[in-house]
């Protein structure tokens, strides 16, 4: 390219650069001479106020549709911090008619100081006198916004309490980490269960509003409107009347209880007590309220259900029968003598009863310790582990809720590592019987039925089914696959059924009689340190074709066929409808349900 | 310096002082008052806060260590950097993707790389001088005449590689930058006006594509500039407070340092991105129009580097350096009074910002070394090389001795 056309293009590339700038001046003409007046006059009385309006959160629905959670309108106060032009007065003032102390509420404004146009909340779910009386005196108290902001209403109270978690305000840590995701600070964000987990789903988005105020802080004119978005609809597996029959079951004793559908793992009902009121956080909960339930000795907060680690007690023998049979120690027609103790050296373990002669099928009907502890040795501690962890005890199930508690499967290598002490003969006869060291959380349990009532699939229990959108579009069904797949003979599996159906038919859980539901299961009275034993009963009904299964924890009340069996019974009850036969039961049908409303009593 | 000895055509006297007698005074006196403006406004719209000296002695030093390392600039010849174009590009990809390997995030994007007590280093910055020179050369290599829209390809896949690798920062508005740098120099270089404008069209088409690339915080910032009424997340809110602060100023403006306690600390990020808010408000309509002067000023300047380089590649360097710094100025305070988008481009030299201040001031000083190693070297451009002779035929390259 010649010289010549090379600076015709440098002047041509002048001459547009000249024009950029003077398109820039012409626009600084524009607003600083022409609009100059106006913005100056916006400038001085900075009368721009933002406020964003708090997306209602999403509603969690059981499987049939029926909300658990709903947002009520409540009012929030407010204080601007531009708008506050006299804060040692507004302060104390707005302050008293909250009940709060004027310390609390500077504490409030101090936290937020980035973005001082915006407003700081000082009280959620203010009652309706102290707004009018804020509202009378609204001319002495300029920078206090009231708001209608919506607020999450757990309809059924304590009700499934530790699934559905609760609402605390976001964290300034959480806040550097979410700002970008389009959290807020003083938003509201789930602290435990659904809440937490889906909480990206069930938050939604804040609208805003841009609007010129008056010295007043009355509005003028909006700028700028953007509507919020509601919150995603989360569907659980959870069916209320069956959560509503485990919780009155459990009544106010300690304990969890949980039915599970066998063949996908999807959860039914989750109980643990005692339990808390989320609606209390739902507005920012107290710090004395928090200080008591977190030092309640009775542990309110705590999920027994997947958090607390139990002795399993007898429950524990489909464990040690699967070992036995599959090792061929044993068969279901194998002939027992108890003679209601066992002798181990020179010490004597002492049976709850003396069952005489009895078969294997027998002896798990009865939950014959005698006939177990006899196994235990030829069985021995380490197959006594490997066949627990077969069944994926000692490890968390991967259920979709926070701080999962894994347990303890003992062997000898274990109690080296732990407690720097050699395995004793006696060991392997209490943990037979699922007694000593063992520990397993009732999802655990209800896992282990499952396993038993599927033929082998360790699912991997879920609360959440499905998620759509506020409009009813499916955002995404949750199946989560089974964690793995256990292969048990035939004959071992038949033993295992055997045994199971005849605790229920004429053993030590008798005394379920649902007509025209067959059941089966395993009582459990687990010694602990702490007192009495627990209670425990896990069982799947119906036998040929299981699509429940339930397990009831209670602690330290006594025996399991007295305490938690009835639970279980009540929940079946519940769950397939009295004396219906072959009432269809829950399946994995999404909400909407397949089963139609009159098999409710 | 080497470089001065060679050089078949130079007239004599040869030696440094020649060549500082040739440089481009009201460039330097410009670039030097632009400078000292910076340190105003980041002074003026910093310095209410406990440490009010902190941002402009930071500010300062980054500022002299620039002039410092742009003087020594001086010294090389501008040709050497051409030679060396090959691995300026390849080290300039590493250290781009280096930031994203090991790269500080803030404000959601990763762009700085942590240098110890220097502070943090932004790759970006440095890597828009790296492009003009390696670019340059690209185009000297390949002189054209470009006959099609092909013929561009490779300078576009020049281009591509940075600009996909500062994309993923994300880092929107430098990427734009490039484009920018690109747009000049081929249009000086002698692209044909309609192939410029089907790659254009071709980069309009992707927007649709890449707005599923972009990150939720660019796209709220396109939109609520595309719809300011559309406001998310206070993006738009940023640019309604802007416009306050600088319609505010009105002619005279409210006076230095004056404007600092009302409005500024509405509008966000008043000392880097939206310094010019400050110049808008404090100094009014005639302080900003006098800061476009000086720009003006600059621009022009450079443009008259282009025209008197003795050689291709260093009319296009200057041409890509006033392409970058125009680019810039509309940018920023177009975005400032509400005319484009918030992209996150400082203003040069006035905006708070080390790794940015310090590149303008090396791209000065790129300008200058061009402007003052000129030659009327007749209608055509001169293609003698920078490096001695004999390392030339070392290389094998003796087709060019020729000449």
């Amino acid at each position: 390219m010649d010289r010549e056309r090379f600076e015709r293009r440098l002047t041509v590339l002048l001459a547009v650069i000249g024009g950029m700038l003077a398109v820039l001046a012409i626009r600084l003409w524009q607003i600083q001479i022409v609009q100059g007046e106006y913005y100056l006059r916006l400038a001085e009385e900075n009368r721009i106020r933002v406020t964003s309006i708090t997306a209602p959160r999403g509603q969690i629905r059981d499987r049939q549709g029926r909300s658990l959670t709903l947002n009520r309108p409540a009012f929030t106060v407010s204080l601007v911090p531009t708008e506050l032009r006299h804060p040692e007065l507004v302060i104390p003032e707005v302050a008293r008619r909250l009940g709060m102390s004027p310390q609390e509420v500077a504490a409030r404004l101090a936290a937020i100081p980035d973005r001082p146009y915006e407003p700081v909340r000082v009280r959620r779910d203010v009652p309706k006198e102290a707004i009018a009386a804020l509202e009378e005196n609204r001319m002495d108290l300029p920078g206090v916004l009231v708001q209608v902001e919506p607020v999450r209403d757990y309809l059924f109270g304590p009700l499934a309490a530790h699934l559905l978690g609760y609402l605390g305000e976001i964290g300034d840590r959480e806040l550097q980490t979410l700002r970008s995701r389009g959290y807020d600070a003083g938003d509201l964000i789930g602290k435990d269960g659904i809440e937490r987990i889906y909480d990206g789903y069930l938050k939604g988005r804040n609208g805003q509003v841009q609007e010129e105020v008056d010295a007043q802080g009355r509005p003028l004119k909006r700028l700028a409107t953007v509507p919020p978005t509601s919150g995603d609809i989360v569907d659980l597996g959870i069916d209320l009347d069956v959560q509503k029959a485990a919780e009155e079951g459990l009544g106010p004793r300690l304990g969890a209880v949980i039915a599970m559908d066998p063949r996908d793992g999807t959860i039914v009902a989750l109980v643990s007590h005692p339990a808390f009121d989320p609606n209390r956080f739902a507005t920012g909960i107290p710090v004395k309220e928090w200080d008591r339930l977190l030092h309640d000795p009775q542990q309110p907060l705590l999920d027994r259900a997947i958090q607390g680690g139990y002795p399993m007690g007898s429950v524990f023998k489909i464990v040690t029968a699967t070992a036995a049979l599959e090792l061929g120690l044993v068969q279901a027609n194998s002939w027992f003598n108890c003679p209601g103790y066992y002798a181990l050296g020179s010490r004597i373990f002492h049976d709850h009863e003396e069952h005489g002669a009895l078969n294997f099928v027998e002896a798990i009907a009865k939950s014959c310790n005698v006939v177990f502890w006899t196994l235990a040795r030829p069985v021995g501690p380490d197959n006594l582990a490997k066949y627990a962890r077969m069944y994926e005890l000692g490890q968390t199930t991967g259920i979709d809720l926070l701080q999962e508690s894994a347990g303890v499967i003992p062997d000898p290598d274990w109690k080296q590592r732990v407690w720097q002490q050699m395995w004793f003969p006696g060991d392997t006869l209490n943990t037979a019987v699922g007694q000593g060291y063992v520990l397993a959380t009732p999802m655990q349990v209800a896992r282990l039925l499952a396993a038993v009532a599927n033929g082998g699939t360790l699912v991997t229990p879920h609360l959440v089914t499905r998620i759509s959108s506020p409009d009813g579009r499916l955002l995404l069904r949750l199946a989560p696959p089974p964690s793995g797949q256990i292969h048990l003979s035939a004959r071992t599996m038949g033993a295992l059924r055997a045994g199971l159906e005849a605790v229920v038919t004429r053993g030590t859980a008798a005394s379920i009689q649902i007509p025209g539901l067959t059941v089966a299961g395993k009582t459990g009275t687990a010694e602990n340190p702490h007192g009495i034993p627990h209670a425990w009963f896990a069982g799947y009904a119906p036998i040929d074709h299981p699509t429940l299964v339930v397990v009831a924890l209670v602690e330290n009340v006594g025996y399991g066929a007295e305490f938690a069996v009835p639970i279980v019974q009540r929940v079946l009850q519940a769950a397939f409808g009295t004396g219906q036969p072959g009432a269809p039961h829950p399946g994995p049908a999404p909400a909407g349900g397949t089963r139609p409303d009159d098999t409710h009593p | 310096m080497s470089a001065a000895l060679t050089g078949p055509p130079l007239p004599i006297p040869t030696g440094p002082g020649r060549f500082l007698r040739q440089v481009d005074l009201p460039l330097l006196g410009t670039t030097l008052a632009l400078a000292a403006f910076g340190l105003i406004m980041v002074y003026s719209s910093t310095h209410v806060s406990a440490h009010p000296f902190l941002y402009v002695r930071s500010q300062a030093l980054h500022l002299a260590v620039g002039m410092v390392v742009g003087g020594l600039l001086l010294a090389v010849d501008y040709r050497t950097f051409a030679s060396g174009a090959r691995v300026l590009y390849v080290a300039n990809l590493l250290l781009l993707a280096a930031v994203l390997v090991v790269g500080r995030t803030s404000l959601g994007a990763q762009r700085w790389i942590a240098l110890g007590p220097l502070g943090q280093f932004q790759p970006s910055e440095l890597a828009k001088i790296v492009i003009v020179i390696t670019l340059a050369k690209h185009l000297t290599d390949r002189p054209g005449p470009y006959r099609s829209v092909w013929e561009l390809m490779p300078f576009l896949g020049h281009i591509a590689l940075p600009i996909l690798l500062i994309f993923r920062q994300p880092d929107l508005g430098t990427a734009l930058v490039y484009g920018a740098i690109f747009a000049g120099m081929l249009y000086a270089g002698g692209a044909r006006r309609r192939d410029l404008a089907v790659i254009g069209a071709g980069g309009l088409l992707l927007v649709p594509a890449l707005w599923h690339v972009l990150k939720d915080y660019q796209r709220r910032r396109l939109l609520a500039f595309l719809h300011p009424t559309l406001d998310p997340l206070g993006a738009g809110y940023g640019i309604i407070q802007s416009k306050i602060a600088v319609g505010s100023g009105l002619l005279w403006g409210k006076g230095l340092f004056a404007g600092t306690q009302g409005v500024l600390r509405f509008v966000p990020e008043h000392h880097t991105d939206f310094i010019f808010s400050v110049v808008g408000e404090e100094l009014g309509f005639v302080g900003s129009v006098a800061l476009l002067g000086l720009f003006l000023l600059w621009l022009a300047r450079g443009v008259r580097v282009a025209t008197v380089a003795r050689d291709r590649f260093g009319a296009l360097a200057a041409v890509g350096i006033v392409s970058m710094v125009a680019f810039h100025v509309f940018v920023n305070v177009g975005m400032t009074v509400g005319m484009m988008p918030i992209t996150g481009i400082p203003l040069p030299f006035i905006s708070y910002g080390g790794s940015a201040l310090m590149t303008m001031i090396w791209a000065t000083a790129l300008l200058l070394n061009i402007g003052m190693r000129y030659q009327k070297a007749g209608i055509e451009f001169d293609a003698s090389p920078a490096v001695p002779v004999r390392v030339i035929r070392m290389r094998g390259r003796s087709e060019r001795l020729e000449e």
